[in-house]
């Protein structure tokens, strides 16, 4: 007789203390140590080298000066980001701009382009355009569809009646945008503003283009000019340090944003603001940024495109689609088979391996590109057969991708109530015929979408490809850093822009204000 | 036909005792009712018959087959049990009839057992619909009939109706025991709605701080309460304090007696229903202080001498408040000490 010693709670309200099966117990810890393996030997290296070096390394004036150009650029992309992502969405929500629909997709569709394709369209465009202050702008445009999407969720959460009696007990518009608004608005921005910052802090492709020496591109140049490693590793730490402040900030501040979203039922919107002629002087402005975020990348990839069609090398560009497809779906594939366990753990079981996984999750999502890329370059080239090879690529965009496959599959899971389990079993359905018949049913689509996103997002990755790439092997993204690095702008104009039109679609998908998405699956698609 | 019998069953939650030791038999085909306050370990019982979870110690037995015992536990699936959650938890991504033929194993006849449930449950025209196009009501009848496709042994009912409007609950709740009485299926179903618990059930289980308390026939448990908790857990009642001598003659407000010596301390346990308002005066002083009238019947607060004291009569309301009136009771005498 077989006995299956079911581990659940006695009730649903009596959650947390529920035994993990072993088997998600095991693989869940498996994952974690794989999970920690590019940190972990950064961490080794550094202690390696001793504290003497480490410190020297630490107090050189190279690095004082990189970590004010880090922290600066973060700050001030932060700061433009806000500005221009809060504007439009009050001007979208709020008034009554001509066709706000249309300017919610193009200020959304501008997620769409990596931030070192529209470096490299105002490179083509103006050759001088390089420095901080090009940083800035090209990272501020770039991310100001997040401030937009966060602002615009808290705008559509806040129910017209509040508006409506602070104004009916004497306050003026401004004083209700200041008093009522903003408060309710504020967490939310304040997280969209976080997760800029560790984009900024993330980003590799805009700053190395532009030559400003942020932490991201001196590690890649300590990587590239020297073996020494270990001072790499050091740097990289503050990096993934900086980060870590940053995620653990927007952690604690999601915690409360959500929180402070209360009321139930329906909600009704406020009455839009008359804003008279001047409603087309604010179409001019979110037109500009329109056409300075979007524009001018799509104008310089199409006149470039056309002045090389002649001699576009067309078997180039299908291998570099297939390379960095086939790097992309091994490392998506990769990612969302690790995520399974810890999305599962996450989605059914509170506990402490739960609170370590999450942790841990954490911790991986503050690991940039280039960080991971150096690890396991160096983690690689000891090991030999993995060096420069499709797997260990693969395991680097799975872990660099973590923490966005977890969350697709928690909610997924989360769809599948213990309940269902419960009442399929009494059906005469043993464990593996309720996975099949019900959760991996009702989990599936949320679990595909994830997989896309992942998909997409891995296909535009550019510092972690260009570390651990096997020799040869060119994707799109890899083409266009070279090409522009040697100012051949013509040449990349078409790997540009297939990557921006493959980029686009889920992007255009999740901006169409029909479509009621979670602003999880938005989050989803950030960096 | 399978009788259920629960013996000494202990389940224990982080070391915590949630059912403690408890018993309970229910005949074959009997609708019982588990009648608790929430936290008493009421949903915990069903899902420890059900199989959904391991007890630390004591049998639960099918009729004649033992599907729990110590460290042997039959596994759900083999238990035949049918069991309906709250809110009927219907799979979101099959439609009405995939529901009900999801127990269904043998291929032939399932057609035939999917289309007599739905004329049974009245959805013959919404088989193809998906559990979201449903009402409330509508849900908790497909997860009725999706349980009982498999012809279950034992089944099991978890506040199935608590989220349904009070007319829908009560309709719904006469179709349902009809239905399963019907079909002579042993039933246990568990509520902390006292009127529910006592209206459609054979046999009513009193639960508290996980153990069953009393076990009887509506009647029995509702006229012949075991302790004043009990009383207080399926009805209204008046709580009087009381005092009992040697010969047995019990002195309350209501039954006032001179007593002999050795008197001892207790409670006289009546319900609203069981004192008789004279406007005649006779009997026990009080006087009307408010009405809470229903319709159907109405409740009259009275103070006598200080004690405040409540009476439920029929809707044919006779009194006003400052009314000088006797009380008489009519009752049968429910004492017990302190």
């Amino acid at each position: 007789m077989s006995i299956t010693k079911n581990a659940v709670t006695p009730s649903q309200k009596m959650a947390g203390g529920i035994a993990v099966p072993r088997m998600l117990q095991i693989s869940a810890l498996f994952v974690l140590f794989l999970a920690s393996i590019p940190l972990g030997y950064l961490l080794l290296r550094a202690i390696a080298s001793g504290f003497a070096a480490a410190s020297a390394v630490l107090l050189r004036e190279k690095t004082v000066s990189t970590l004010i150009t880090t922290v600066g650029l973060a700050i001030l992309v932060a700061l433009f980001s806000a500005m221009i992502g809060i504007s439009s969405a009050w001007l979208i929500q709020r008034t009554n701009l001509p066709s706000p629909g249309l300017f919610l997709v193009l200020g959304t569709l501008a997620l769409a382009v990596p931030s070192y394709v529209s470096t490299y369209a105002w490179i083509a465009l103006i050759p001088s355009f390089a420095g901080f202050a090009a940083a800035v702008f090209i990272l501020s445009l770039t991310t100001a569809p997040y401030v937009l999407l966060a602002a615009l969720a808290s705008l559509r959460r806040i129910d017209a009646t509040q508006e409506e009696s602070a104004r009916a007990s004497g306050l003026t518009a401004s004083q209700v945008a200041r008093r009522v608004i903003w408060p309710q608005s504020r967490p939310a921005i304040f997280a969209s503003l976080l997760l800029v910052m560790l984009y900024v802090l993330s980003d590799f492709g805009a700053v190395s283009l532009l030559r400003v020496d942020t932490f991201t591109r001196v590690v890649h140049t300590m990587y590239k000019a020297t073996f020494d490693r270990s001072a790499a590793a050091v740097v990289a730490l503050i990096l993934v340090l900086l980060a870590a402040i940053l995620i653990y900030v927007e952690y604690k501040a999601r915690g409360s944003a959500v929180a402070a979203k209360s009321g139930l039922g329906s909600i009704r919107s406020a009455t839009r603001i008359d804003l008279g002629f001047k409603k087309y002087l604010a179409a001019s402005y979110l037109l500009i940024i329109a056409i300075a975020s979007l524009g001018v990348p799509i104008y310089v990839l199409i006149t470039r495109f056309v002045s090389v069609a002649a001699e576009i090398n067309v078997s180039n560009l299908v291998s570099a689609t297939i390379a960095t497809v086939s790097a992309a779906l091994s490392g998506a594939l990769l990612a969302m088979l690790f995520a399974i366990p810890l999305g599962i753990l996450a989605a059914r079981y509170s506990g402490r391996l739960s609170r370590y996984a999450e942790f841990g999750i954490l911790l991986t999502h503050a690991l940039p590109g280039v960080v991971i890329g150096l690890a396991l370059v160096a983690l690689g080239s000891r090991l030999g057969f993995l060096y420069q090879s499709l797997p260990l690529l693969a395991f680097s965009y799975a872990v660099l991708f973590l923490a966005k496959a977890v969350g697709s599959i928690r909610t997924s899971i989360a769809r599948v109530p213990r309940v269902y389990d419960d009442i399929s079993r009494s059906l005469g359905n043993n464990n593996w015929q309720t996975i099949r018949k019900i959760t991996i049913p009702i989990a599936a689509p949320g679990v595909i979408t994830g997989f896309l996103l992942v998909l997409l997002t891995a296909m535009k990755e550019l510092p972690a490809t260009l570390m651990l790439r096997p020799t040869g092997f060119d994707t799109l993204a890899i083409e266009i850093w070279t090409q522009t690095s040697i100012s051949q702008y013509g040449q990349a104009a078409p790997y540009a822009l297939i990557l921006v039109l493959v980029a686009a679609t889920p992007t255009y998908l999740l901006s169409r204000p029909d479509r009621a998405q979670s602003s999880e699956s938005r989050e989803n698609m950030t960096l | 036909m399978t009788s259920l019998r629960i013996d000494g069953l202990t389940v224990t939650y982080a070391n915590r005792p949630v059912l403690n030791e408890l018993n309970l038999h229910i005949p074959s085909g009997a609708f019982a009712t588990v009648l608790g306050p929430s936290g008493c370990g009421k949903t915990t019982l069903l899902r420890a018959i059900a199989g959904f979870i391991s007890p630390f110690s004591g049998t639960i037995r099918f009729g004649d087959q033992l599907v729990s015992v110590s460290s042997i536990v039959v596994p759900p699936e083999r238990r035949k049990v049918g069991y309906v959650a709250q809110e009927g938890a219907l799979f979101p991504h099959l439609t009405v009839a995939q529901n009900i033929a999801f127990g269904v194993s043998s291929k032939g006849d399932k057609q035939e057992i999917v289309d007599e449930l739905l004329v049974l449950i009245g959805l013959s025209k919404l088989a193809n619909r998906l559990p979201n196009e449903l009402s409330g009501g509508q849900q908790t009848r497909v997860a009725l009939a999706r349980a009982l496709a498999p012809e279950p042994k034992v089944m099991l009912l978890d506040e199935p109706f608590s989220a349904l409007d009070a007319a829908l609950r009560d309709d719904l709740r006469a179709e349902v025991s009809s239905l399963l009485k019907l079909r002579d299926t042993t039933t246990l179903m568990v509520t902390h709605d006292r009127e529910e618990a006592l209206v459609v059930a054979d046999l009513v289980a009193l639960m508290r701080h996980g153990q069953i308390v009393q076990t009887g026939s509506p009647v029995e448990v509702y006229h012949q309460p075991v302790s004043p908790e009990v009383a207080i857990s399926t009805g209204d009642v008046l709580l009087l304090d009381s005092q009992k001598d040697d010969l047995g003659k019990i002195n309350s407000i209501l039954t006032p007696q001179l007593l002999n010596k050795e008197i001892i301390a207790g409670k006289l346990v009546i319900r609203p229903e069981e004192i008789r308002i004279n406007s005649d005066g006779l009997g026990v002083k009080a006087t009307v202080i408010d009405l809470d009238y229903y319709g159907h019947d109405a409740v009259v607060h009275l103070d006598a001498g200080g004690s405040k004291i409540n009476v439920r009569i029929s809707g044919d309301l006779k009194f006003k408040v400052g009314d000088q009136v006797g009380l008489e009771h009519i009752g049968p005498i429910r004492w017990f000490p302190n």
